[in-house]
Formats: structure tokens, sequence, C-alpha cells
């Protein structure tokens, strides 16, 4: 029934491994080490963190009902998308109390983070919404997906797992943002608003280099 | 976005009217007198009768006067009074902004306090999302009453008098006075749509309070995480608690009396990590201020001077 020690002690089970169906195709590389991955795990939750933050903020200040009530729930998957991450930094040796270490890329990100929070007033809500939905999210989507490609996918499978989770929940934070948006910039001059500051922002996203702050290197373009 | 925002800064749509927060906060200092609570309520009038102009409140003032508030905050809702379903509509909308401005607390607790271990960002981020499903629930059991949102002027006391700038107060003001009041608010709802059979009124009302019990025990916790090894804080955020315990009596509407408008929910608020000693502060400071046959009695004077002034001015012109 269980194998002994030597070369005759062998049981009579057929190997079978339960990847051989379907096949593995898996391979043992990824673009990013260990060191690395904690890296983006602590710049993807900075971003996470203070998008949770500042959408708190502006729900007092955002006149809409139905966005206030929007913007509590993905205030909360902001927090979820930002734990989970943190949980992970002990995983990838980065000691026990790392789960609540956020860190900016550079000091670009961290003031691009800024300007996302700058709009405050009632009035404002467009260039609250379009900062966040239009520009930050669909670029944390598109970096967690490259991740998501480019990781181990089996030695950092962990990571891509909370990441797919993300960007799930991301996706349905800007398929509910766009419609609102799509409502609230019912003039020519409202959607110019929106394209303005999605412009601004934008363009010091790719100055930065994202939220790594390697976009250069990866991509070259923000989203 | 600057930290720390006036509750003359929440923002409103276009349904929404204000009423004046001075008021509330004077009923709270007010004693036991009948010609104390009138000279306010008179003092205040015209800044009472504007924010009810356009409101479902309009007719309300124009019946009972500036004393109208009194009438109805003073009266339980019970299934069967001529006057419950305006009592209800009244009570609904109080309920439905006092989650709008719960909502808009905790969501500025994130912000105001970026330094704030995690657990507490996480607790109240939970917070967040569980208010915005309030507002929600709300919003439809105020139209399941025939309300609508913005149809009585919206008092910001609340938000007010519970948002401090220290966290240790903040959660003490939000997540024990007004998440406390809120079991009490909602126990005495429960228990009305019990007596009427309105089961959709009852579950939603209950899945609500749950969430407050909870809300409750984060406030518990980090008043005494935040105040560990500092017992001049504890200090502080307790008198702040009691101050807002005050202001959310409505002037003698709360009580642990059996009649009263708004019972202490004692059992609801043990299971929150109310200690006993709490909950007798409680009863002592709802025995505080104008009673309620002080506020009944101002509420009849307030209606017949009301009455008389319309009169004269009718026969002159």
């Amino acid at each position: 029934m269980y194998p002994g020690f030597g070369p005759n002690e062998r049981t009579t089970f057929a190997p079978y491994g339960a990847f051989e169906v379907p096949a593995d195709l898996r391979e043992l590389s990824g673009r990013y080490d260990v060191e690395a991955t904690a890296r983006r795990v602590r710049n993807f939750r900075y971003a996470e963190e203070w998008t949770m933050m500042l959408l708190g903020g502006w729900i007092a200040t955002i006149p809409e009902v139905p966005v206030k009530t929007g913007l509590g729930k993905i205030t909360w998957d902001c927090a979820v998308t930002a734990d989970a991450l943190g949980k992970r930094l002990p995983e990838l040796r980065c000691g026990r109390k790392a789960a609540e270490a956020s860190e900016s890329a550079n000091d670009g990100f961290a003031k691009f983070i800024q300007a996302l929070a700058e709009p405050e007033t009632p009035d404002l809500t467009i260039e609250k919404l379009a900062g966040v939905f239009d520009v930050l999210k669909p670029h944390l989507i598109a970096v967690y997906e490259r991740t998501m490609r480019e990781t181990d996918q089996i030695s950092d499978a962990p990571t891509i797992e909370l990441l797919e989770d993300a960007v799930r929940k991301t996706r349905k934070h800007i398929a509910w943002a766009d419609e609102v948006l799509e409502r609230l910039c019912d003039t020519d001059g409202k959607r110019e608003r929106r394209r303005r500051r999605v412009a601004a922002l934008r363009a010091q996203l790719e100055a930065c280099g994202g939220v790594t702050g390697t976009l250069a290197d990866e991509t070259g373009r923000a989203n | 976005m600057k930290r720390f925002i006036q509750h003359e800064e929440l923002a409103r749509d276009s349904r929404f009217t204000r009423q004046t927060t001075a008021l509330s906060t004077l009923i709270a200092q007010l004693p036991d007198d009948v010609n104390a609570v009138v000279e306010v309520f008179e003092k205040f009038a015209p800044m009472i009768e504007q924010s009810t102009r356009g409101t479902a409140a309009e007719p309300l003032y124009d019946a009972y006067g500036p004393g109208f508030g009194l009438l109805t905050n003073t009266q339980a809702i019970r299934p069967g009074d001529p006057a419950t379903p305006t009592r209800m509509k009244l009570r609904m909308h109080g309920i439905y902004v006092g989650e709008l401005q719960a909502l808009e607390g905790a969501g500025r607790s994130l912000w105001d306090f970026p330094d704030a271990p995690w657990e507490f960002k996480m607790n109240m981020a939970r917070q967040c999302w569980d208010e915005a499903r309030h507002v929600q629930i709300y919003e439809k059991l105020l139209e399941h009453v025939g309300g609508k949102p913005g149809m009585f002027p919206e008092s910001t006391f609340l938000f007010e008098c519970a948002c401090s700038d220290d966290p240790a107060l903040r959660v003490a003001g939000v997540n024990r006075g007004l998440e406390g009041l809120a079991c009490d608010v909602f126990r005495d709802l429960i228990k009305y749509a019990d007596e009427v059979g309105d089961e959709k009124m009852k579950q939603a009302v209950d899945y609500v309070l749950a969430d407050e019990l909870t809300h409750v025990r984060f406030g518990s916790d980090w008043v005494r995480e935040f105040c560990k090894n500092d017992p001049e804080r504890l200090k502080r955020a307790n008198e702040f608690r009691k101050q807002v315990d005050k202001q959310f009596n409505f002037g003698g509407a709360r009580s642990a009396r059996s009649d009263a408008a708004i019972r202490i929910a004692f059992e609801d608020r043990r299971e929150a990590g109310f200690t006993e000693e709490e909950l007798n502060e409680l009863v002592e400071l709802c025995g505080e201020g104008p009673s309620r046959e002080t506020m009944r009695e101002a509420a009849r004077i307030l209606r017949e001077r009301h009455h008389a002034k319309k009169a004269a001015a009718g026969a002159q012109s």
C-alpha cells in the first residue's frame, strides 16, 4: 500500500498527476522575483488605500445621492483589495508587520494621487469621478493584468488570485462610474470638462511612470 | 481636498432644504420650563417657517405653528392613530437623512484621519458600505410609507454634534452616540412593524439594526484602543458621548419610559457593548431637560399663539 525505502519496494499505483489532465503548460519563470513582486504589491496597496480614503472623503461633498451610495460600496471594495494586498506582503518575506505597508513608487505618483484628490466642492462630481474611474482605475486594471500575465504562474499564484478579484471588482466600478458620468455629462461643456480632466491626469500618470513607476520600461503608456 | 468639514458643507441635491441646527442644540440645553421652551421656539419661528416652505412640513407649520416638531417628536407612533401616517413619514425621513449623515461621517473618518490604524480604516470603510445600504433601504421604506426624499427639511445636527476632530471623540460620537440612538429608534420601528403586520419593514429594519450593533461595537473597540494609557482622553471621549446623547434625546422624546416616543433599546445596547454604568447614565441624561409634558404644553401654547397671530393678520388684511 505504501512505498518502502528500497528500489524494489515501490507500490503498484500507476504514475498519475492531476496536473497532467490537462497537461500543465505553465512554466516556472516570471518577470518578477519575490522582492520585485513585494514592491509592486506595496505600490498597488498604496493606490487602493488612497482611493479608498479619498472616495470616503468625497461622499460628503457630492450632492447626487446615488453617487454617494455607490461610492460607499466602492470604498469598501477598495479597502478589501488593499487588505488582501497587505496580507500578501508577509508571505513575500516582508516581515509580519508588513501587512499595513503601502508605498508610492515615487514622488510623482504620490503627487498624482494628490491631484486626484484636489476637487472638493459639490459642483465638481465630474472631475472627481473622471479622475478615479476614467484614469486611475483603468490604469490599475492594465497593470494588474500585466502583472498576472508576467509573474510566475505557479510560484506567485496567490498574487494572481488576489489581483483577479481586484480586476473583477474594478471593472464593475468603472462600468458604474461610466454610466454615472454619461448621465452627468449631458452637455458639450460638461463632456469637455470630463475630457480635459482625463487628459491632464493621464499625462501626469504617464509622466510619473504609473502606479509602479516603471511604465516606460514596460509599455510606454499609462493605459 | 481639505480635512474636517463643517456640517453646512454636506452636499445635497435640489430636493433638499436645510433646517437650523441651532434649535436642536438649544433644546438639549433648555430647563424643564414651558415658558423657556415657548420663548426659544418663538425666537426661531421665522427660521423654522422658512425651512418648511415648499416642503411637506409647510401644512404642519400652518396647522401647529413653530412647535409642530414638538408634537411629532414627543408622541409614540401607534397603529390606528390618525396622526401616525404623518408622524411615520417624518420619522422615516429623519432616519433617511440620519443615515445619509452617518454615511458621510464614516467616509470623512477615512479622509480626516489618514494615519489611523489600518483596522480602524477597514471598520470605517465597511461602515461606509453599510450606511450606503441603509440610505438605499430607508429611501425605499420612506416610499413604502408614502414619503419621498426631501419632503421635509433636513437638520444636519447629527453630523454637526457627532463629528469631532479627535478620532477617539469621533467614534464616541458617531459610533456610540449616533449609532446607539439608531438602535433605540430601529427597535421601536420593528415593534411598530410587528404590531401592524408590516413584514417588509420589520425585516429590513431588523437587518439594519444588526449592522448598527456592529457599528456600536466598532465604536466601543476604538474608543478603548485610542484611549489606551490615556485616561484624560478617555474622560473626554466619555464626556463627548454623553453630550451627544443629551442632544439626541430630542427634548425628552427618548427615555426609558414604556410610553416614550423613542424607548431606549436596553437589550440591543447591551449586546452592542454598552456597559450597565453607561446605560444608567443614559437613563439619567434622558431625565434631564424639558419633560414630555412640558414639551406638549409648550406645543399647545405655540399653536394657540400661532393661530391668534394668523387671525390678527387676517383681520388686518
